[in-house]
């Protein structure tokens, strides 16, 4: 099954452009690596005010910076869709980049968990106050996942392969 | 002295055991989202966006992105040492050595600035200036240079 995904990848157009492209590769990365800061960046400070701390910022304001995250999220879903056309075989079969996709999935499942129970009363907190326990615990989920994700990314060249 | 420096045993740990290059390279990586993240956000605001943003909490955020620049300068130490004679000479890490050296700097100043403002702009009876501007714009570009040269270091 992964075997004839990683065939027809390699048969196509794409694959071929990316890999003959001269310096497409580095520039992805480097593009990667800036998308990666814009998410980590808000998602950081979104996540240490969801968590209670550095209270002197109003905690509604915080979330203001959603779209920054979003838009990193968006470059390093392209960017990272481009890696996985250009080397599938390098990918797919990677237990760090599998586990990576996994954590990426979980991460989108606690801001869905944040948009459905924290979200809609969060207006009335106070807005230089604490934050509930619920609210808490995704907030560090939120940071662990995220980092983690930057880790796997980050020792892809490094874990077995499968 | 370099050749001395990739003989000492922490360089000879980061360059021949299996585990010590790749967890160098994680502090390098978890580093680097902190600085240059904290930092992207702090100019962007600068700059007039999320303008909802208050600005004395980012004095706090500041000592964790200067905590993190810590950790990328020690990681980023070990990672040199294993390695030293190739990195000297290789133009991407020259680019990218001065431009954390300018962009620590400038980032100190625009610190010094915020924290001479912060009252002013908070209560809204001043505005960050063009040379807010201007400095948040070189910081900008200064981190992005950082990450070009940190990343062609493996191409070039």
């Amino acid at each position: 099954m992964t075997e004839i995904l990683i065939r027809t990848i390699e048969g196509s157009t794409l694959n071929s452009w990316i890999l003959t492209t001269t310096w497409l590769w580095p520039f992805l990365e480097i593009i990667h690596f800036i998308g990666l800061s814009l998410l980590l960046g808000s998602m950081l400070v979104i996540d240490i005010r969801l968590a209670g701390y550095i209270r002197n910022m109003s905690i509604m304001r915080t979330h203001d910076l959603l779209p920054m995250a979003a838009i990193g999220f968006f470059i390093n879903m392209v960017t990272g869709l481009l890696f996985l056309m250009g080397d599938p075989a390098r990918y797919l079969i990677n237990i760090g980049f599998q586990i990576k996709m996994a954590l990426i999935l979980m991460a989108g499942l606690n801001a869905l968990l944040f948009a459905l129970r924290i979200k809609p009363i969060m207006t009335q907190w106070d807005p230089c106050g604490d934050t509930n326990t619920e609210a808490k615990l995704i907030a560090y989920i939120s940071l662990i996942l995220w980092f983690s994700v930057l880790l796997l990314g980050r020792l892809i060249p490094y874990v077995g392969t499968g | 002295m370099l050749e001395w420096l990739e003989y000492t045993s922490l360089s000879i740990w980061v360059a021949e055991s299996i585990w010590g290059y790749p967890i160098m390279l994680s502090l390098h990586i978890i580093g680097l989202a902190v600085v240059v993240g904290i930092f992207t956000v702090y100019n962007f605001r600068l700059l007039g966006l999320f303008n909802s943003l208050e600005f004395e909490p980012f004095l706090d955020f500041f000592r964790l992105a200067w905590f993190g620049l810590l950790v990328n300068f020690v990681s980023g130490f070990t990672l040199f040492s294993s390695q030293a004679t190739f990195y000297v000479t290789n133009i991407p890490f020259l680019v990218k050595i001065f431009s954390i050296i300018a962009g620590s700097l400038l980032a100190f100043k625009i610190q010094l600035r915020l924290q001479s403002s912060v009252n002013a702009w908070d209560e809204r009876t001043a505005q960050p200036n063009k040379k807010d501007h201007s400095f948040a714009v070189i910081s900008l570009a200064l981190w992005t240079s950082a990450i070009f040269g940190g990343r062609l270091i493996a191409y070039l």
